[in-house]
């Protein structure tokens, strides 16, 4: 874990693009597996333009905090508010909240079957009902962002992890979200692809997206974040300004945290 | 200490054990004297029935005669090709009247054209050709082969049909020569008139709607004299049961697998409850239900014949197989799949149709291949309901007067007819994979 955050320089922090009105709202939020607490009273709000990094150990529920946002997870009590919808009271609402909010996972979840340019283009056709050939341009604008135009024609098996992973940001964007959500983006790479990933996320923190990000990449935290979470057993434990995060953790399983990874 | 090596090793021929056709029978027929011995043995027992098969099938066989006695007075060790060459129109087309039988070679060659565009390369939408070839060839071959009256929706039917195999062959054409598609062709040419996507599309339509006019005031006074279905046998009658099978069959299983799969208890309880029902019976039971206990639940005066009962038993038969097929392939798709289709906002039929299905469907062509072929040789239960398909005109021949008792050559001619049917499937299915499988490589 340790050689790998190093091959992200810290390259500055990026400053905040955040504004006053809230794009995600999370009040009172608990989710349960059967009998199992996966998440414990969670508020959490997001602003728009703002990028929170989430960080904690396995099983600490930050994946699963991220996948409810988009109701890849039901949770069971309390409010989720996604750009003014509340989640999980009628379907329509649902399919709506997915097309606003755009995912990448870790094991990127591209369509072996679809090329890059298919895979591209297959949501602004038909979700976004946008017409074959500016998809087309669309897709091709979004690749050239994640420089990666010359492989359109490619299928997914073909590309390296890395390059699949950028094609998978790369179709979250194609469909034009407001808030972008990372589950792990890097944790299925080998190291000295992980950076190609991180600078596509850096610049796409420049342009002033609103970002949910869950990682284990400290540098790159350090960079992108305007606020770090440390989630543990499905609490938020501790939140914070990365500088004063790091620097300075509060909460003592912060601080034995920080110390095992870093 | 380190080591370096300054200079890349050169690569070098494989050893001649692995290149040669000598080095190759060495190591694998003739390593040791055990092995010679077997080898030498086993060539020993190959030539002994070949050449039986040869003396028996070739060299001692009648071509030509009237009766059997015949046959046995030319030769007693022979084969006798002659009761099955005097057969050979009942075996392929059953008592279908001799003047009439154009018909069904028409029919048969209509489905080779349509279908032979799957097998080229070059040619593009083969997507289309399977689903219109699906959806619009067997009311028009149905029309062919029964002929008599037809309601408005055969009429609609066939006239779709009529647009459909020559934009088919046009397709093929202009894929061959000039590689495109037809769809892309009239893409260009309504891109002509205007650039708005709106219209482009009206046009379009229109364009598919006149030809559709158009043809059905040609068929309108197409006309064929009915044959009854009783007259229908033979490999005809078989290649039409199957055939109706296959094109059902994988439609209908999809459908039940996905209710299986459904959310909703009822869908899902009824779904369940159908494929296990017809799953648990055998084949022949439900043929037999369909034909004596059918009838009985239907209201006065509704007579479907024999011929459509067993159709439909087939057919729901074969769709519950074909489901828990289905099924298995919908299940080896990972979660990722079902979340990355979700996250683009897409539907569950947009997911299922653009993201699971074609995914499933690849992973499960040797399966369903397999399906069809069980299919097409359980159809011969049909003759012990008394219908006369390839197997029940075979047998009678053993009961025709000159040929009493001549059961080993047509068996064997059967055998070797569905050998080659069901051979060029299992390639053919082999054939879709292997292109299938580019670009799915991880």
């Amino acid at each position: 874990m340790t050689d790998t955050t190093a091959a992200t320089q810290p390259q500055g922090q990026l400053s905040s693009s955040a504004s006053s009105e809230i794009i995600i709202e999370i009040n009172q939020m608990n989710k349960w597996y059967g009998d199992f607490h996966v998440l414990k009273d969670i508020e959490l709000t997001l602003h728009k333009g703002e990028r929170i990094v989430i960080c904690g150990p396995s099983g600490s529920g930050k994946s699963t905090l991220i996948r409810c946002i988009n109701a890849l997870e039901e949770h069971q009590e309390g409010d989720i508010v996604v750009d003014g919808i509340k989640l999980g009271e009628n379907l329509k609402n649902l399919d709506h909240i997915r097309t606003e909010v755009g995912m990448v996972f870790q094991n990127f979840n591209l369509f072996p079957h679809l090329s890059i340019l298919e895979n591209l283009t297959l949501g602004p056709i038909w979700v976004r009902k946008m017409s074959k050939a500016d998809a087309i341009e669309n897709a091709m604008h979004y690749l050239k962002r994640v420089k990666i135009p010359e492989q359109a024609n490619k299928y997914p098996g073909q590309l390296s992890g890395g390059q699949q992973q950028r094609v998978a940001i790369a179709r979250s964007l194609c469909m034009n979200p407001k808030i972008m959500l990372f589950d792990e983006p890097t944790s299925a790479l080998d190291p000295e692809m992980i950076k190609e990933v991180l600078d596509v996320m850096i610049e796409l923190a420049e342009t002033g997206m609103s970002m949910i990000v869950v990682t284990h990449e400290m540098a790159f935290a350090k960079t992108i974040a305007d606020r770090v979470i440390f989630m543990d057993e499905g609490d938020i434990v501790e939140e914070n300004e990365p500088n004063a995060f790091f620097d300075n953790p509060q909460h003592q399983r912060t601080q034995l945290f920080l110390s095992q990874i870093l | 200490m380190a080591i370096i090596t300054q200079n890349k090793t050169p690569t070098r021929p494989a050893p001649l054990s692995e290149s040669s056709v000598l080095g190759w029978m060495r190591k694998s027929l003739f390593s040791s004297w055990f092995n010679s011995a077997l080898t030498i043995f086993t060539l020993y027992i190959v030539y002994i029935t070949l050449q039986g098969v040869y003396i028996w099938g070739f060299a001692d066989a009648s071509l030509v005669a009237d009766n059997r006695r015949a046959c046995y007075d030319n030769s007693l060790t022979g084969a006798c090709w002659a009761g099955i060459i005097d057969w050979l129109d009942n075996i392929f087309y059953g008592r279908y009247p001799r003047e009439e039988i154009w018909r069904i070679d028409l029919g048969a060659l209509l489905l080779l054209l349509w279908m032979a565009p799957m097998w080229m390369r070059k040619v593009k939408g083969k997507i289309w050709i399977g689903i219109t070839v699906v959806a619009f060839y067997p009311f028009l071959a149905g029309y062919l082969f029964a002929g008599g009256d037809k309601g408005l929706f055969m009429q609609l039917m066939i006239a779709a049909a009529l647009v459909a195999l020559p934009a088919n062959l046009i397709n093929m054409l202009l894929g061959l020569y000039k590689e495109q598609s037809l769809g892309q062709l009239l893409h260009t040419f309504c891109a002509k008139f205007s650039r708005d996507e709106k219209v482009q599309r009206n046009l379009l339509l229109a364009l598919v709607v006149l030809s559709i006019v158009i043809a059905f005031v040609l068929q309108y006074q197409w006309q064929e004299q009915g044959v009854s279905w009783t007259k229908w046998g033979g490999l005809f009658l078989t290649m039409s049961i199957a055939g109706i099978g296959i094109a059902f069959s994988l439609p209908g299983g999809i459908i039940l697998a996905l209710g299986r799969r459904s959310k909703l208890p009822i869908i899902r309880v009824l779904s369940t409850g159908f494929i296990e029902v017809f799953r648990s019976v055998p084949l022949i039971t439900v043929l037999f239900m369909a034909t004596t206990m059918f009838p009985l639940f239907m209201p006065e005066g509704f007579v479907l014949n024999k011929l459509t009962q067993v159709i439909i038993a087939v057919c729901l038969f074969n769709a519950c197989y074909m489901a828990e097929t289905v099924r298995g392939g919908l299940q080896a798709i990972p979660k990722g799949q079902y979340e990355g289709a979700h996250t683009l906002g897409l539907g569950y039929w947009g997911t299922m149709g653009f993201i699971i299905m074609p995914q499933a469907l690849k992973h499960m062509i040797p399966n369903i291949v397999g399906n069809f072929i069980g299919l097409l040789k359980d159809t011969t239960l049909v003759s012990i309901i008394g219908l006369f398909d390839l197997l029940g005109m075979l047998r009678s021949i053993s009961r025709d007067v000159p040929w009493l008792g001549l059961h080993k050559e047509p068996l064997i001619f059967g055998a070797i007819i569905f050998f080659i049917i069901c051979f060029s499937m299992s390639k053919y299915s082999r054939h879709l994979e292997s292109k299938l499988a580019t670009g799915n490589k991880n």
